[in-house]
């Protein structure tokens, strides 16, 4: 049951994955995103991790397609129907350098399978308690990075972003 | 391990930390003509307080955090200390350059300062959580710093190369990460390795996960071929950044890669000495193949930059047991000594740029006529550059050329002592400029105070780490000592 | 309960139509929505080792990756948009100011 759900889910997802690559419209193509997004996001729960579950859709699917659609939006008509590739070789070098890659990852996939069944999930393994916990512990250091990287970010976004007044006219 | 103690061991980010806010703040009071000079004082002293931190946590000798997923050891605080100071030579540099180009020059230095706490934490990371999440602030933290010019379209376009380029990197290198987490169940370094001691580690993981793991680190030291970014994002960026761009990013690169290579990948280590010894063949001939044809003294500078992140990878290509040349020593001293020569180098570039609003090798023409001193302390950083003795420049290249030949990589050597003789032919093709071409121009060349306090500093020190190198020898290779013994 | 390696290929051939995406695309911004797609197919195969290994070291990461990706996208969007200003174009190969 649960493996012929993941097999839908999975091909939702591909369908989404290529949705976005093939799309002549920008529009479409943020809608695939969000379509490939919350598929993974049912994946998440499948694979006992609730609380990201949760934070893909309020992360992903909330604030990063919707700001993906507010600068399709804001840009608006000069984006125009985009095209695939120039050239065609280039297209074909990207296949097969897609290709190679597959197969490489695959190979080191292969190599790289932890041994043995996977342990049954305990419900709780991906709990927002348990995920805190660890976080507020172990990884102490990162989490504090991440937030003064959310500042930069900031930052950043009202330095680059925020409509401009010639120098000097204030 | 109490509070007090943990305090002592991150007293240099702390005080990045605390000092970035302040900047923010005091730029949120400053009067109106100050054009950011109170918020570069202030992020020019935290730097260098940090700086001194690091200088002093390494000398009373060192105890590991490693609950927290970072290491305070020697091998960090050399990169801390020198991070911390390249990015201080940048903030003073920048106070002429950015004023009257942006109006938010607070948080320019802010931006400054916490790249240095992401290079800072990055190059003490033991955990490949902290590894990446170093790199992609530090790397995001550059994206806004490379298009920080609104009004110049080439900033823009730098800032867009570099971001695309970046993004891709990152996601590949951490697909490379949990590679290495599926086959180890941990992404602690050293649990990393003996997790795969233990499991009889397979090459193919072992293989494909370093190359996916080099596309990022390669991307941040521009190897080719990740450099593709490199030359649009130096030539267009505000010159100052590309100074910091080509010397303490770049070295935050290669501290993060070596710690991953030597700490998790110690059983690879035949197999990444190879990778690295044809990336950096490519990467120094590529560069300064086409730096030979450049115009542009700052393009030139920029190929250069490439060139160069082929002969500090020389350094771990060589990597060995034996003293006094274990190759990753050699890797410390060049960064060290290429960091104050590249800075003065670009220094001189923006001094010529802000002066003729050109950087081409005509701006150069009869410069040693019109400001000998400037000629002269470029003529410095070229020699330096090129690796002519009695120069900084000179005590890197040995070392990291005599790693080489100590390790029997007889080929390697070879091409990369073509490779100096090639890059000579261009950096004084710029001092025959200087020299001997005639010009009209007859002007000399106005430098702002700040800027000429920089080109001092960086003559000094290049000169001093090429005369009297030996303490700088000696604490290069302390600090590579532990991790070395630790890895082998 | 889904065996780990169905997902580490689902999760693989995610990445790679992500990577063929950022290659055959032009435009910055679809091109930067195959990166975020490369990055949660990253995440997918972290969650699914997290639970193959019975740690919660992989979902760490991921919530990690995702305030990367969540910072990214502002700044990403934020440059995006200041070409757009300046060139009325996303098309990368306009994009060309700088020679080569």
């Amino acid at each position: 049951m649960t493996l012929l759900l993941f097999t839908v889910l999975a091909l939702i997802a591909l369908v989404g994955a290529v949705g976005v690559v093939m799309s002549r419209n920008a529009v479409y193509s943020a809608l695939f995103l969000l379509v490939n997004f919350a598929t993974i996001a049912v994946m998440y729960f499948m694979l006992s991790a609730q609380f990201l579950g949760v934070v893909q859709v309020i992360i992903y699917a909330g604030a990063i397609v919707v700001l993906f659609l507010f600068v399709i939006m804001l840009i608006g008509g000069q984006i125009g129907p985009v095209t695939v590739g120039g050239r065609r070789y280039a297209r074909l070098l990207a296949l097969v350098l897609g290709a190679a890659f597959l197969l490489l990852v695959v190979l080191g996939l292969g190599a790289a399978l932890p041994p043995g069944e996977a342990p049954l999930g305990a419900p709780q393994a991906g709990s927002v308690q348990a995920v805190g916990q660890e976080l507020y512990t172990t990884y102490l250091i990162p989490f504090e990075l991440a937030s003064i990287l959310l500042l930069v970010g900031m930052l950043g976004g009202v330095v680059l972003a925020r409509r401009y007044r010639e120098l000097g006219k204030d | 391990m109490n509070a007090l103690t943990t305090v002592r061991l991150l007293l240099p980010e702390l005080i990045l930390l605390i000092t970035g806010f302040v900047v923010v703040g005091v730029d949120l009071l400053r009067r109106r003509n100050d054009e950011g000079r109170s918020a570069a004082f202030i992020a020019v002293v935290g730097l260098l307080l940090a700086a001194l931190a690091a200088l002093a946590l390494g000398l009373s000798g060192t105890a590991e955090i490693a609950a927290f997923t970072m290491a305070v050891d020697a091998y960090a605080l050399f990169f801390k200390a020198a991070t911390a100071i390249g990015i201080a030579l940048v903030v003073i540099a920048s106070v002429g350059y950015m004023a009257g180009r942006s109006r938010y020059l607070g948080e320019y230095y802010a931006l400054l300062v916490f790249a240095a706490l992401a290079i800072s934490l990055a190059v003490s990371a033991t955990n490949l959580v902290l590894v990446y999440l170093g790199i992609e602030f530090l790397s995001i933290t550059s994206y806004v710093l490379a298009g920080y010019l609104r009004e110049d379209k080439r900033s823009e376009e730098a800032a867009v190369k570099y971001f695309l380029y970046g993004a891709t990197a990152g996601a590949v290198m951490l697909y490379g990460i949990s590679l290495l987490y599926g086959a180890t169940g941990s992404v602690d370094l050293v649990a990393v390795d003996q997790a795969l001691q233990a499991s009889g580690s397979s090459w193919l993981l072992g293989i494909v996960a370093i190359i996916l793991l080099l596309v990022g680190f390669g991307f941040k030291a521009s190897l080719v071929p990740f450099h593709q970014w490199a030359p649009d994002t130096y030539d267009g960026a505000p010159t100052p950044i590309t100074a910091f761009l080509s010397t303490a990013s770049k070295a935050a690169g290669f501290a993060v890669a070596g710690r991953v290579l030597i700490t998790a990948l110690p059983d690879f280590i035949d197999a990444w000495t190879a990778l690295l010894a044809v990336l950096s063949m490519l990467t120094m001939s590529v560069g300064n193949l086409i730096a030979l044809r450049q115009t542009s003294v700052k393009r030139m500078l920029a190929y250069s930059s490439i060139a160069h992140a082929g002969y500090i990878l020389l350094g771990l290509a060589a990597i060995g047991v034996q003293e006094p040349f274990n190759g990753v020593n050699g890797l410390l001293i060049y960064i060290f000594a290429y960091l104050f020569t590249n800075v003065g180098a670009f220094m001189v570039v923006q001094a010529i740029e802000q002066h003729s609003g050109s950087n081409d090798l005509q701006a150069f023409a009869g410069l040693i006529k019109r400001s000998p001193g400037l000629a002269l302390m470029m003529t410095l950083f070229l020699l330096s550059l090129a690796g002519i003795p009695p120069t900084a420049g000179f005590i890197g290249k040995f070392y990291v050329f005599a790693a080489t030949v100590q390790q029997n990589l007889l080929v390697l050597a070879a091409v990369a002592v073509i490779n100096a003789v090639i890059a000579a032919a261009y950096y004084l093709n710029v001092v025959r400029y200087m020299f001997f071409i005639e010009t009209e121009e007859e002007k000399p060349v106005a430098i702002k105070p700040s800027l000429n306090a920089v080109l001092l500093i960086n003559t000094v020190m290049v000169l001093v780490i090429g005369i009297v190198a030996q303490p700088f020898i000696a604490w290069a290779s302390e600090s590579v000592n532990m991790v070395i013994a630790a890895g082998f | 309960m889904v065996p780990t390696a169905y997902v580490l290929v689902l999760s693989a051939v995610l990445f790679t139509i992500g990577a063929v995406g950022v290659l055959v695309r032009r435009n910055a911004l679809i091109i930067f929505m195959c990166v975020e797609m490369m990055l949660n197919a990253v995440n997918l195969s972290l969650v699914a080792l997290s639970n193959q290994w019975g740690n919660l070291t992989g979902q760490i990461f991921v919530f990690i990756v995702m305030a990367v990706a969540a910072v990214e996208v502002a700044i990403g969007l934020a440059i995006v948009m200041a070409i757009v200003r300046h060139k009325d174009t996303t098309n990368v190969d306009e994009i060309n100011l700088l020679k080569w």
